[in-house]
């Protein structure tokens, strides 16, 4: 008999939606949803599905060879190989930890390494650090792999030819003693701005015995006008700390602060906790050109081109001067040259902003993106001392100061022929700088140059000498995080392919003698008020330093210094019929510099979910009107520069406006980065994140096809992710349970099984508070070991990830408008009645006593029969050795050559399996997790009753990472545990209730905060509210 | 229409039924013993490279498992001692300090490289076997590795099969000792009812549930 389900009626044109055809119902998105994969995923070569009969014959013929190689079966001689002398610490098959931190431009990570007889192989946030608080970004988590990159360079070359170290040493010893003849001149060293109080300290250091030379501290992409906005109105070194803590209003203008990657993990635990819809919940406003997490987060969001966030924000800082009477604050805006009349349509939107914001006073933040001009950051700060808020929610922080000359000085001195010696450590300047300093050719008539970095990139096949970088994970160092408080960066392994860190490289020419943490011992005296080797020892155990973040105080805002900087600003350039070009960081490569890492080139973005690519994202209405689709190519031209380059059409985008990723495109360093995306570089013209005035048209040439990971398991719209008001949830809070409505009675085809465990597992994540960062997804990567396929598997929908975070649109009122947007992490949900194990034909997925859906992976025969019946579609099947083959080999025959690179073999999870070909495989709730503390309980017992001791404290990975701390985990038979207390929440709701597979995941619905004075109000967290019913907001 | 076939031909499908299952019984049975871990494993005992013997250090001797396998207690694997462990009694000066059999254990002393001992208990690389959890809970290292202390050469003495371990996962009161027995190779129970009725009182008092879902030992 066939069970007939009770789903939910669909809408005409559905609230919540992913994809554009979605929301059109195309008929061949409707025969798409019938599809488990995208057509051809099944087929061995793309085109028809299923196997044709030479492709049969050839198969039984290699399976027939196969059988034919089963003779000799004498057992191979394995050897165990203890150390020759104990070492200190070390116990085989324990981990260790130590605390490091990885640096980084935004403000550094701090970092607990796991590391596995000797090698790391995972790395956790510093629970004890309160920036980081445990959790980490998806950077971190994936720069694991960094490391053991088999692509790294390995050895010191001079004019392409290897050299030993001694010659490396002599060059730096002969740079050292003409710089002490001429005073450092002709000398010039640039560098990355990773704030390393060491390196800070060997450039004071070689500036007094080389005063001439010329020191350059610079990124790719830099903070460099916001910091002289700061140092025009606020004096040098100023640096802004929010406290989002004490934020109850919030505008975000172009600024992504939710994002841990793009803020150094600073704001999103703050705000999150600020945002609770049964305690204190504030209210976030966005104006951003395309949808960031901020955006997404947003209780109201505004699109608006990012050069006209100026315009919005001068507007603003009007409005608000007007309805406090602050003169000055109306001078500033006024002070703004006026660009367009686009805000006709937005005074509305203003006015609302602007009386919340007055209204919590002293309460509020703005906000502005670090790319933002200087001006939006000067109107900024003068909206927030108008309000009240400096020295209340905007604190002001003394950083190092003046940041010295940026890469344009570089190359003004080249051109005067000041330098003679140029060492770059660590930066790639020849592929990001902007094409008008025309650095390489600069570079070039540098008699000597030498380039120290992990790969052998752009920049050091024009300089003369290549460095192999150390990776953080392999040097000493220190770092400060977002707030200024010191990191120790540790080794906590041998460089691997002899790598030198540019620490090394400035003492080694400043004269001090080198020997492990020298260089920064003699650095920890400066910054720590305790310079005895048991604060030292505790800085490295601990992983900081105490009271080393920038002292905070009541900035002072030079009002009169501030209008002066505003009157200088030159117009806008009109052009309105031109669209502007937005620079976005992108969320798997950053700026570049993570481009030959796997894991984060196969992380789907987190709002196109698109991977191993970037592209031009444009609004919908810009594609009707250059009548393109996704994948069709768009001619961008800019100045004398054009780019071809795939278009994806985002909703939610500003209209006039296309933004592309920095950081793809990159040629002839590895084969990762080959075939990866387009290289928007060369069209910027200064380091802001928009130019002005650039024509799009459509190119005639072939579309491309994406690789997203958007399209495949698509849940048909069935009140998935959930979300209300506050009014609405205040009124009747249990909302999110309650749109199930009468479900019938609760019958099963499939055995309860017996769950007699004494521990429970069970798992809550909170939408109110998941931002939808990828750390998590990143984290679960690391731990489980889970390999990555490549762009032509994810065109066939075979992604691996275990976590896939789905990111659904919703918009009540169907206007682009009024967009939202909502991620949702979708893992195994372990269903108690779960129809993938009734389908095996090998018991090889079973449950567990403990409410677990286990796989035993080694039983797995790889029928796909659960992956078929998952209603949640989050089993992961290996259609190949993905471990195994380089990813353009996966379709060479059975005797074609296999094996992992050895570094990478050093990179995996020994507690972990890894999956071979033709086995599905799936998240368990860090099962090795869970065993490895149910056996420290049963140790610790001994010959005692193991229930009455207690479990060590243990988090999953993806629980480990949240920088939110949206997701919790833990025993639900116990009613005080966190997990219990999270699944008692009245907005907590099972999704697809109605099919009765009692899911032990449940997902807490996401609360809007709307201002019932906005325009679209209504239609704010309203993305299951059905057809019919009346708006329902206060 | 001519009969194409001779009339033998009506037989010979049972003939040729007959002449495959007379065939196919031996290779089956064959294949059922010869192809368990019970005969491939159990007696494996390769040449180490040092002739260590259990038999004279702990039975005659009467040293304890842990002063070599040190972290049994603590960790999931049980380490191989560290040649510096060797040097410790046979160091120079010592016990037996020229003996040629010990030739290596001085080269991996002055040398720092390992000394590679052949793996003899080896379980499958998605199996997860913990030693902690098992020496703290009673069961001893008599019941997986056999009597040591009777092995001048060490060889493998159980199959190490997943039926065996589920053996003592589903009864393993057949199996628990007295906490204090666990390391005293030569200890015997008294007989099997009173193993039992021991091991049934352990098992109540320790609350000793062992993992008989699969996630107990594969991830």
């Amino acid at each position: 008999m066939k069970r007939i389900l009770p789903h939910p009626p669909r809408d005409a044109k559905p609230r919540l939606w992913r994809t554009l055809e979605e929301r059109e119902d195309s008929p061949a998105f409707r025969e798409s949803l019938g599809r488990e994969f995208p057509h051809g995923a099944a087929g061995r070569d793309g085109g028809e599905d299923g196997l044709s009969r030479r492709d049969f014959v050839r198969l039984m013929g290699a399976a027939a060879a196969l059988a034919g190689g089963l003779t000799g079966c004498r057992r191979p001689e394995a050897h165990l190989v203890p150390f020759a002398k104990s070492a200190e610490w070390t116990i085989p098959g324990k981990f260790l930890y130590y605390a490091s931190s990885m640096p980084s431009p935004v403000g550094a990570v701090p970092l607990i390494v796991t590391t596995s007889d000797g090698r790391p192989t995972k790395l956790e946030g510093n629970p004890l650090h309160p920036v980081s608080n445990g959790s980490t970004d998806a950077f971190a988590q994936a720069s694991l792999l960094d490391l053991y990159d088999p692509n790294r360079s390995k050895e010191i070359r001079h004019d392409s030819v290897t050299v030993d170290r001694a010659a490396l040493d002599s060059l730096l010893a002969g740079i050292r003693s003409s710089a002490a003849g001429n005073g450092g001149e002709g000398l010039a060293i640039l560098v990355g701005r990773d704030h390393s109080p060491t390196i800070n300290r060997l450039h004071a250091d070689l500036a007094r015995q080389f005063p001439k030379m010329l020191w350059i501290a610079d990124e790719a992409i830099s903070l460099r006008d916001a910091e002289a906005a700061y140092t025009e109105a606020m004096g040098a070194g100023f640096k802004p700390i929010h406290d989002f803590g004490k934020a109850d209003v919030v505008l975000a203008l172009g600024s992504d602060f939710l994002n841990p990657s793009a803020s150094g993990l600073g704001y999103s635990g703050d705000f999150i906790k600020r945002r609770q819809p049964s305690g204190t919940m504030n209210r976030l406003y966005a104006v951003e050109n395309h949808f960031s997490l901020t955006g997404g987060m947003a209780d109201h969001r505004l699109r608006v081109r990012a050069s006209e966030i100026g315009d919005f924000t001068a507007a603003l800082a009007g409005v608000i001067g007007g309805k406090t009477g602050n003169t000055p604050l109306k001078t500033l805006a006024s002070a703004f040259p006026a660009g367009s009349e686009t805000f006709d349509q937005a005074w509305r939107w203003i006015n609302g902003v602007a009386d919340d914001l007055i209204a919590s006073r002293g309460r509020s933040i703005v906000i502005a993106g670090p790319q933002q001009p200087a001006a939006v950051h000067l109107l900024a700060l003068g909206i927030n001392d108008a309000l009240g808020n400096l020295g209340e929610t905007v604190l002001g922080a003394r950083t190092v100061g003046n940041p010295g000359p940026s890469l344009s000085g570089l190359c003004d001195a080249i051109k005067a022929g000041a330098v003679k010696t140029l060492l770059i450590l660590g930066n790639n300047p020849v592929y990001t700088a902007p094409p008008a300093l025309d650095f390489p050719n600069l570079l070039a008539s540098v008699p000597e140059t030498l380039h120290l970095g992990l790969f052998e990139d752009e920049t050091s096949k024009v300089c003369h000498w290549h460095v192999p970088g150390a990776h953080y994970l392999e040097r000493w160092g220190d770092a400060r995080t977002f707030d200024g408080t010191v990191c120790p960066v540790q080794p906590v392994i041998l460089p691997l392919w002899n790598g030198i860190s540019a620490v090394e490289i400035l003492a080694q020419l400043s004269g001090e003698k080198v020997d492990g943490p020298s260089a920064v011992r003699a650095t920890f005296g400066g910054f720590s008020r305790d310079n005895s080797e048991e604060a030292w020892q505790s800085f490295l155990r601990n992983g900081f330093a105490p009271g080393t973040a920038w002292p905070l105080s009541k900035p002072a805002f030079n009002q009169a210094a501030a209008l002066t900087a505003l009157q200088a600003v030159k117009p806008r350039g009109s052009g309105d019929g031109d669209f502007e070009l937005v620079f976005l960081r992108s969320s798997s490569v950053d700026d570049g510099r993570f481009a030959n890492n796997s894991w984060l080139q196969e992380t789907p973005d987190f709002v196109t979910k698109l991977t191993w690519d970037n592209a031009a994202l444009i609004s919908p209405a810009d594609a009707r009107m250059l009548g393109v689709q996704d994948g069709d190519f768009v001619k961008i031209t800019a100045g004398s520069r054009f780019l071809e380059i795939p278009v994806l059409i985002a909703p939610g985008h500003a209209d006039r406006s296309v933004s592309i990723a920095l950081g793809y495109g990159r040629k002839g360093v590895s084969h990762v980065m080959e075939h990866v995306g387009f290289d928007a570089y060369p069209l910027r013209d200064s380091t802001l994140c928009f130019r002005n005035s650039v024509g799009v048209v459509r190119s005639p040439r072939t579309p491309y096809s994406f690789a997203r990971t958007q399209e495949h398991q698509n849940m048909e719209g069935r009140d998935i992710a959930r979300e209300g008001t506050l009014g609405q949830f205040r009124k009747q809070p249990s909302f999110a349970s309650d749109m199930d409505g009468e479900l019938p009675d609760p019958v099963s085809i499939y055995p309860n099984p017996p769950l007699r465990g004494d521990l429970q597992w069970g798992m809550s994540v909170d939408l109110n508070s998941c931002i939808g960062c990828n750390a998590c997804l990143l984290a679960c990567q690391a731990e489980n070991n889970i390999p990555v396929v490549g762009k032509d598997q994810i065109r066939r929908g075979r992604d691996m990830a275990w976590i896939r975070i789905d990111r659904w649109f919703a918009s009540a009122d169907h206007r682009e408008e009024n967009l939202e947007m909502l991620p949702m992490a979708v893992m195994c949900q372990q269903c108690e009645n779960a129809p993938c194990e009734a389908v095996c034909p090998a018991n090889a997925t079973v449950h567990s006593e403990e409410g677990l859906n286990l796989m035993a992976y080694n039983r797995c025969i790889g029928t796909r029969y659960c992956a078929n019946n998952c209603p949640w579609k989050v089993r992961r099947f290996n259609w190949f050795d993905y471990n195994e083959r380089p990813l353009d080999e996966l379709y060479f025959g059975p005797l074609a050559p296999k094996g992992m690179a050895d570094s990478l073999k050093m990179s995996k999870n020994p507690n972990v399996t890894v999956r071979m070909r033709g086995v599905m495989e799936k998240c368990t709730f860090c099962i090795q997790r869970i065993e490895e503390a149910k056996i420290g309980r049963s140790v610790a017992a001994g010959a005692s009753d193991v229930e009455k001791t207690p479990l060590p404290a243990f988090k999953t990975a993806c629980q480990q990472a949240c920088p939110s701390e949206s997701i919790v985990f833990g025993n639900i038979s116990d009613p005080g545990s966190a997990v219990s207390k999270a699944k008692a929440d009245a907005r907590t709701y099972s999704s697809l209730k109605y099919l009765n597979t009692k899911p032990r995941v449940t997902y807490m619905a996401r609360i809007r905060n709307p201002n019932p004075a906005m325009p679209g109000a209504d239609c704010v967290g309203a993305a299951n509210r059905r057809e019919g019913h009346a708006a329902d907001h206060s | 229409m001519p009969n194409f076939f001779p009339r033998w031909a009506n037989w010979f499908p049972l003939q040729l039924l007959v002449c495959v299952l007379v065939a196919g019984a031996p290779v089956t049975l064959g294949v059922w013993y010869y192809f368990t871990p019970k005969y491939t494993r159990v007696g494996y005992q390769p040449d180490q490279p040092v002739p260590f013997s259990h038999a004279l250090h702990v039975k005659q001797l009467g040293m304890d498992c842990r002063y070599c396998h040190s972290f049994v207690e603590v960790a999931g694997h049980s380490n191989l001692p560290a040649t510096q462990t060797c040097i410790n009694c046979h160091g120079e000066g010592k016990i037996l300090p020229d003996s040629p059999r010990l030739a290596p254990v001085r080269e991996s002393w002055k040398t720092g490289l390992p000394i590679p001992w052949v793996q003899i208990h080896r379980l499958p690389d998605y199996a997860y076997f913990n030693h902690a959890v098992h020496v703290n809970r009673g069961v001893s290292c008599y019941s997986c590795h056999g009597a040591v202390n009777e092995m001048s050469v060490v060889y493998e003495a159980e199959s190490l099969s997943m039926k065996w371990c589920l053996d003592c996962h589903r009864s393993p009161e057949n199996f628990l000792r007295p906490p204090s027995e666990i390391f005293n190779m030569s200890w015997h129970p008294p007989s099997p009812s009173e193993q039992r009725e021991m091991g049934m009182k352990f098992r109540e008092e320790w609350k000793v549930n062992p993992p008989v879902s699969c996630g107990g030992c594969h991830r």
